[in-house]
């Protein structure tokens, strides 16, 4: 705990800094660095780099044009969302029709976010700007060089060669990445679904309400809390078991392959690999073909006898065995189908981390005496763990948002009877992410999807930086 | 997210556009000026109807020919699926698309559908006829499906979308038919089964609704039941009905869309099924292919008539249409009386003209003409987004014996858990 803290310190510290050094620039600076709070280009002129000067004259501009040209068509409605509903009236000699000036909610959300983005990035370019300008005015007057706009751009093939490289990634991942994931963000705190949807409708603010909604508080009818509540913790649960069956089996089988007595040790490999190498989706499907009510498993259960004598036992109340439509069963068996779709994975993994098992080790062991067990136990194991724990953790996250398996194994064969459940479109096997995927996909229900996901970032993530701190500090303990 | 990122991509553009200056290149308002219009138009419509669109799409350009040049695109969409696709993003939709009958709702809340009465003025001067008119040439419960709040929203292209029931003459009787009693017991006589399915809001809404009960859409998108006030018989009655039906031995529930598959399997002697289910039973049943309209179940010791809820295809134009009037007249174009006669005998799809629905050749198709016989005692169904996922799983909850003949008190319970999901507000 203490090491978040000094670390969020650090990190307050670092704004301040930002902030109190471009107080300074702007206390001590000459003329121009002042003026550049005005004009962008000033303290590059005043030095001479002209080209720069040039530059950020230029983008100064372009911010500014952007921001009234476009950006303030959309950032003074983002407080309302827009206001004016579309209209259209039929023009008989154009064949058209013709519509009112509407606002259309998303775009509004959208190109505000957009905004936002640039002018905060403007923001930061500004103000490192008068800071700049003010080093230039030092530098001169300790009378050091100054760069040519040739030799600056130099440097971002020598010194400044990683910003070069992280350029476009960086843009990519503001403009693909963290764009949509504020917005994903704000539409939880609005009313957008089947009823709110642009461009015919308007959708606006909401405040917590889906929140309240999410966790029981939204009146009596509508079941979301009570869904919520079992939804996640089957999730959580199939995480943990989809997780550790895989990861355990897939031990157990290269251990078994590995071991010196197994002849074709490639040929077994192979083997397993052909589950990897059909699609999983193509599997899943057929799987979940064979085991559905009238399935041919189901078929070769009757006639053997099976479901009758599960029907005598009290087990099944059905005339078929509900491999994947009834809560108990369809839990185990996407537990047990998913073993099978997802130990050849484990094996490969533990494989190569088995074959460079340190064997000084284990034959050290053996002469002390150490059984078979003990070795797996005190050498074999935390070997493995040491090198495929991380692994282990983003496939647990991976795990709570497996939508395939779970989609493809119970869509169109899963009913729930559980009329709570149905009353807010989960299901007892659902994920949050199939729920959400419904929501969004079948009810356009976006407000309470974009909640659910950011609970589903609130549970992964706080899982993983647990885990992880856990485990580099296991680590750093166990070498030193 | 891939909605998401290609709204990205559209703002990034648009910002690129800005940031080199090249913005305010103002889109050319229409080619009226120059002489004849080019009207681009884009058609979507099931995997089996892409010949017959195109065979539409031609004649509609030559018949139009003389006003304007046709630009027709054809693109497949399935008319189940419309609705998901076109309000992903209803300003990239086709201009005008076939659809299913219980998504017009979905659509007109979403505001996706151009309203046809207000374009009577483009009926009246390019096909000489009235909105009334489109009325009056099909069956009353086709033009039921395509209005809304008394708003004619869209053209019925077929009236298929219902059940009725199929059976096999070599094992049931004509008269065995007429009830689910006899007729279950005929099948437990030969050892095979009667499949129907239950855990659907399309399937078992039908014994509700035989029963007198009825549902509707309010205009903010919730369901409102009424399941007592004018029905003869308590809902616990009609789900002690059902219940009895799902408890016989020779019943089998079949899930949604499993049909064809349990037909194929050969078990069936009987099937409640739709037109889409017509090749597999002939081939199954054999000589024995016969169809009839749904038989009558018992309610409280009497027998009612099932009722199937029936609904169509229609073609919706695009509100956001650009040449919203010439896709309006080619939307009629391929519902009109002759369109569907040519579709029949092309694709054999049950018209909803009623003209067409009465000459002798669609009546020898056996399940056509069972369907239209099915429509005297058919229900639209209307109702909102809130109602299928609890309907399912009542439907499902009779159909795994959870709920069962003679408990009153769980069925009540289940029935008022069930009025509640249905009719909550949307949140």
């Amino acid at each position: 705990m203490g090491k978040v803290q000094t670390k969020a310190a650090a990190c307050v510290r670092g704004i301040g800094r930002f902030f109190g050094d471009f107080k300074s620039a702007v206390q001590h600076g000459d003329l121009f660095v002042k003026l550049s709070l005005l004009w962008m280009g000033a303290g590059y002129f005043r030095r001479k780099q002209y080209v720069k000067s040039a530059l950020m004259t230029v983008l100064e501009i372009l911010v500014i044009v952007y921001s009234l040209a476009f950006g303030m068509q959309y950032v003074p409605k983002f407080g309302t969302l827009g206001t004016v509903k579309r209209e259209a009236t039929f023009n008989i000699m154009t064949m058209k029709n013709e519509f009112n000036n509407y606002d259309n909610s998303f775009m509004i959300l959208l190109f505000s976010v957009v905004t936002f983005v640039i002018w905060g990035a403007f923001l930061a370019i500004y103000i490192s700007n008068v800071k700049r300008a003010y080093e230039l005015q030092k530098m001169a007057e300790r009378g050091e060089h100054i760069n040519t706009f040739l030799e600056d751009v130099d440097t971002y093939r020598n010194k400044n060669f990683y910003k070069t490289l992280l350029a476009l990634p960086v843009a990519g991942v503001v403009l693909f990445t963290v764009v949509p994931l504020l917005i994903l963000v704000l539409v939880a705190f609005t009313n957008y679904d089947q009823q709110h949807m642009p461009p015919g409708e308007l959708f606006t603010w909401t405040g917590l309400t889906n929140f309240i909604n999410l966790f029981g508080g939204g009146g009596l009818t509508i079941t979301f809390g009570y869904s919520f509540v079992r939804v996640l913790s089957w999730t959580l649960v199939w995480a943990l078991f989809a997780t550790f069956t895989t990861y355990i089996g897939g031990i157990l089988l290269s251990l078994l392959i590995n071991h010196k007595r197994v002849k074709g040790k490639k040929m077994w490999r192979t083997l397993f690999m052909v589950t990897i190498a059909v699609p999983q989706f193509v599997s899943l499907l057929l799987v979940r073909n064979f085991f559905a009510n009238g399935g041919i498993v189901n078929t070769i259960c009757a006639n053997i006898g099976l479901t009758e004598f599960l029907r005598n036992a009290g087990l099944i109340s059905t005339s078929y065995i509900p491999f994947l439509s009834s809560p108990g069963w369809a839990h185990v068996m996407i537990i047990l189908i998913n073993i099978w779709v997802g130990v050849p994975y484990q094996m490969l993994i533990a494989t190569g981390a088995l074959m460079n098992l340190p064997t000084d080790q284990i034959e050290s062991a053996r002469i002390d005496g150490a059984s078979p067990t003990q070795v797996f136990r005190h050498i074999t194991m935390p070997y493995l763990l040491t090198i495929t724990g991380p692994a282990l953790v983003t496939d647990f996250v991976k795990n709570i948002n497996n939508f395939n398996v779970i989609y493809l194994l119970t869509q169109d064969v899963y009913t729930t009877t559980n009329q709570a459940l149905a009353n807010s479109q989960a299901k007892e096997v659902d994920l949050l992410v199939t729920w959400l995927f419904r929501l969004t996909q079948e009810y356009y229900n976006y407000k309470m999807a974009a909640v659910i996901g950011i609970v589903v970032f609130a549970v992964c993530a706080a899982f993983t930086l647990v885990a992880f701190n856990r485990m580099t500090k296991n680590r750093e303990e166990g070498y030193q | 997210m891939r909605r998401g990122l290609a709204r990205m991509a559209v703002s990034a553009a648009l910002i690129a556009a800005l940031l080199t200056g090249c913005a305010g290149a103002g889109k050319d308002d229409g080619g009226q000026s120059g002489g004849r219009q080019t009207v681009p138009l884009t058609i979507w419509g099931a995997e089996n109807d892409q010949a017959i669109l195109r065979e539409f799409a031609d004649s509609f350009a030559e018949h139009y020919g003389e006003y304007a040049d046709f630009d027709i695109q054809i693109g497949v969409e399935s008319e189940s699926t419309a609705k998901d696709t076109v309000l992903t993003d209803v300003e990239a939709a086709a201009d005008v698309y076939s659809f299913a009958s219980d998504q017009l709702s979905d659509l007109v809340n979403a505001g996706a559908l151009q309203p046809l009465d207000p374009m009577e003025e483009v009926f009246q001067k390019y096909v000489g006829k009235s909105v009334e008119d489109i009325k009056k040439a099909n069956t009353e419960g086709s033009v039921e499906s395509a209005m809304m709040d008394g708003t004619l929203y869209a053209f019925p292209r077929t009236a298929d979308n219902g059940y009725f029931l199929y059976y096999d003459a070599s094992v049931i009787s004509e008269e065995d038919a007429k009830s689910w009693d006899t007729l279950l017991a005929a099948a437990q006589r030969a050892g095979k089964k009667v499949g129907m399915t239950l855990a659907s809001g399309w399937y078992d809404a039908s014994f509700f609704y035989s029963a007198g009960f009825t549902t509707s859409l309010n205009p903010d998108g919730t369901t409102s039941m009424d399941w007592n006030k004018t029905a003869d018989y308590t809902g616990v009655q009609v789900a002690e009905g059902m219940a009895r039906i799902a408890g016989d031995p020779a019943f089998m529930a079949v899930a949604d869309g499993d049909m064809a598959n349990q037909l194929a399997s050969g078990q069936l002697c009987a099937a409640v099924s739709g037109v889409w289910d017509a090749d597999v039973a002939k081939k199954v049943f054999g000589d024995g292919y016969s169809a009839a309209i749904l038989p009558t179940f018992t309610v409280a010791g009497e027998q009612v008539q099932q009722l199937a809820v029936v609904g169509c295809k229609l073609v919706a134009v695009n509100a956001y249409s650009e040449y919203v009037g010439w896709a309006v007249l080619f939307a009629d174009w391929m519902t009109n009386e002759e369109a569907q006669m040519k579709s029949f005998e092309k694709n054999s799809t049950g018209p909803s003209n009623i003209k067409v629905m009465n000459t002798d050749i669609v009546q020898q198709n056996v399940a056509i003409a069972t369907l239209g016989e099915q429509s005297n005692y058919g229900v639209i169904q209307s109702v909102g987004q809130n109602y299928w996922d609890p309907a399912k799983t009542f439907g499902e909850m009779v159909a795994k014996g959870e709920l069962k003949e003679g408990d009153t008190a769980g069925i009540q319970a289940a029935l008022d858990t069930l009025v509640e999901g249905v009719t909550a507000p949307i949140q």
